[in-house]
């Protein structure tokens, strides 16, 4: 009896084996009739909803081009190739090894968190594979002379709060600010960023200070912080973070006049789900929105919703239009080999829905778009768009009211 | 001043659920000499039961947690029935083959659960979850309190558990000598079932106390396996008052970590006090209280 259950146990875990890996091996029949792209990102793991929602999108802009005929270029098919990564670099590193050497494929892209692209990115530039960066917003990333890394929907974590600054000088005024930020590469980056401009500027940083992604109680973070009275608070998250900040804040009656997230957490309705009323009047930087003015955004975010009955949000976005670029990148390549893929991405000029995508070398940066940011506030339970003014959906409201007078 | 109260008073809220979710950990650890990888995934399993019964039936939260500490008795005796006892049993080629188990069944789970429910992060929020009531300036979290003292309760009923029933003894004597209990008399798988049963449904509990105030995601086990797995080597193993001291220990000490030193800095503070108790007090709590 023993024996016989051994055997089953064996017999199982067999096939669990063929079947995980198996993903990859089937496709190495593929012959001359497809051109692979691998795709990283983090299906599992703890940012595996951003990753899901990056597959969807991308699986979305697939299906829409497939019905329009260019998915296949000079006779082959595109076939896109996931891979998790599981938020770990060592993972992701392995991923992408796998993918160039022994999946061959033409192209990579993918990358959500910054620590996991800049793997990625450093295992393309070295096999000289080109690299579509979709999410991963490390300012470093792009400033390595790389020629192989191309980022084009995503913005380099410092350039997020354009908008932003230009709001400050007009309006908020600030004299004292807080930094609070998540202590991973995303998060320092962008800190460090919003530190240089204070200080450029003038304003008082009065608190500043990281913290572990995950943790139950930010209380004691945010009473400290509170001691030192800041007219506004920079806060980096990822969401669920975002939302027990802001929850925490409301139970310890701490007030500013207004809370402004650096993207990330603080636009996905996730984040208004799970703070409840305690989102109200969090401004955020963001560098998409469902009502922008590039052509196919609203369109998007319907079909997103409709097919997934969820809403996207800007890492979406940047999936689905990362696919527009890589489906025309591959259509007026010359040849489909890396270099030629990597000569045609350099020569992309793309309308897609996060607006024009060029890859251009500037401010030290190497194949890098130039981004658009905008800062969004939640209003009655609506993302609205507060600045840039000519875009802007709903007045903005500043200084927020205090908790108890909401 | 209020900030040291404030650090203090939040550091020993949640040390208290930290400590509930340790006891099911030490209990097992104590008893059975495992080192139980998935007791994580267990409490990530337990999270998932009581948000189903909100979200389905409208069960509160506290109510639900019985009904998931119920379940996650039956699935933890089960593994044990199934699963655990078989290596146990057997004297393997390797000692380890015990962790590799726990780790298995611990992805089985997360898997699972990923497979169900999506890597959504859910949260379950009650009128009460964002209830604070002030003492002077600072604030202390309704929802907190409640599941501390929920989870003191527990720990007291499973101390006279031990101590004062016959089935309690039974336990304490197959954690102190497994064979001189076969030779009693004692049914030592029947115990070990039982003892991880009961490891399982106070994992199950201290899930759903922190469910109202955090969130829940299917890899949100190896959180909860890391902390209990400090807390029992700082109390000592197979110690009820050792986890207790060692929860609230852990709890005050990275609240005060996180207001001093920094917030990034949190995890690294459990740490240092995991180390320095391995390296000066390797028995844990529990040898200071016997000397």
């Amino acid at each position: 009896m023993k024996k016989i259950s051994s055997i089953v146990l064996a017999v199982i875990l067999v096939f669990t084996v063929m079947l995980t890996g198996g993903c990859g091996n089937s496709s190495k029949s593929s012959a001359a009739g497809e051109v692979k792209i691998g795709v990283i990102l983090p299906l599992t793991g703890s940012e595996a909803m951003f990753g899901t929602m990056e597959k969807n999108s991308f699986q979305l802009a697939y299906d829409e081009l497939k019905a329009a005929g260019k998915t296949s270029v000079g006779g082959k098919e595109i076939k896109l190739m996931f891979e998790d990564d599981q938020s770990k670099q060592d993972v992701a590193k392995s991923a992408a090894e796998k993918l160039i050497n022994q999946d061959k494929v033409a192209m990579l892209s993918g990358g959500y968190s910054s620590s996991c692209t800049k793997v990625i990115a450093g295992s393309a530039q070295t096999m000289g594979v080109p690299f579509l960066v979709v999410t991963g917003s490390a300012d470093d990333i792009t400033k390595q002379g790389w020629q192989w890394v191309f980022r084009g929907a995503a913005a380099p974590a410092s350039k997020y709060t354009e908008a932003l600054w230009d709001m400050m000088d007009k309006v908020i005024k600030p004299k004292t600010a807080a930094i609070i930020y998540e202590n991973t590469d995303f998060g320092t980056s962008s800190a460090k960023a919003f530190r240089t401009a204070c200080q450029k500027k003038g304003i008082n940083i009065v608190f500043d200070q990281s913290y572990e992604s995950g943790a139950i109680d930010f209380k004691p973070m945010l009473a400290n912080m509170g001691k030192s009275n800041p007219d506004i608070v920079f806060a980096v998250s990822y969401v669920m973070d975002a939302a027990m900040i802001v929850k925490q804040m409301k139970e310890l009656n701490l007030n500013t006049k207004l809370f402004i997230g650096g993207g990330a957490g603080y636009t996905m309705p996730e984040f208004k789900e799970n703070a409840g009323n305690a989102s109200d009047y969090v401004a955020s930087t963001t560098l998409w929105i469902p009502n922008v003015k590039w052509p196919g955004a609203k369109d998007y975010f319907t079909k997103y919703k409709e097919k997934y009955n969820k809403e996207p949000d800007y890492h979406g976005a940047q999936a689905y239009a990362t696919m527009y670029v890589i489906a025309d990148a591959m259509q007026r390549a010359k040849e489909l080999t890396p270099a030629g893929i990597q000569k045609s991405l350099k020569e992309t000029d793309l309308m897609t829905i996060m607006g024009p995508i060029k890859f251009e070398d500037w401010d030290g940066y190497t194949n890098q778009d130039k981004p658009n940011t905008y800062v969004v506030q939640w209003l009655k339970g609506n993302l609205q768009v507060i600045w840039p003014q000519d875009v802007s959906t709903a007045k903005y409201v500043f200084p927020v009211p205090k908790w108890n007078e909401r | 001043m209020h900030l040291l109260g404030q650090t203090l008073i939040s550091g020993f809220l949640l040390g208290g659920m930290y400590a509930l979710i340790a006891i099911g950990m030490t209990l097992i650890m104590g008893v059975m000499k495992i080192v139980n990888l998935a007791h994580g995934a267990l409490v990530m399993v337990g999270m998932y039961v009581t948000y189903i019964c909100f979200v389905l039936w409208h069960i509160n939260p506290y109510a639900g947690m019985f009904i998931s500490m119920l379940l996650l008795f039956v699935l933890g005796s089960l593994i044990q029935r199934y699963m655990i006892n078989r290596l146990v049993e057997v004297d393997s080629i390797l000692p380890e083959n015990q962790v590799l188990l726990t780790v298995g069944i611990s992805l089985v789970l997360t898997e699972v659960i990923r497979f169900i429910f999506k890597s959504d992060y859910l949260s379950v929020s009650t009128g009460f979850s964002g209830k604070t009531v002030f003492l002077g300036k600072m604030s202390v979290s309704v929802p907190m309190t409640i599941g501390f003292v929920i989870a003191m309760v527990f720990t007291y009923l499973l101390h006279l558990f031990l101590n004062r029933t016959d089935l309690g003894m039974t336990i304490r004597a197959t954690a102190q000598d497994r064979d001189a209990a076969v030779y009693m008399g004692v049914n030592v798988s029947r115990v070990t079932m039982i003892t991880f049963g009961l490891g399982s449904a106070f994992a199950a509990a201290g899930g759903s106390l922190l469910l109202p105030m955090f969130y829940l995601w299917p890899d949100i086990g190896h959180l909860f396996t890391a902390k209990a797995f400090i807390i029992t080597i700082l109390g000592g193993m197979g110690s009820t008052a050792g986890a207790l001291l060692g929860g609230l220990t852990l709890g005050i000490a990275e609240s005060l970590g996180a207001t001093y030193i920094s917030m990034g800095y949190k995890d690294v503070v459990g740490l240092v006090v995991f180390l320095l108790v391995l390296l000066f007090m390797p028995g844990g709590i529990k040898s200071l209280v016997k000397r």
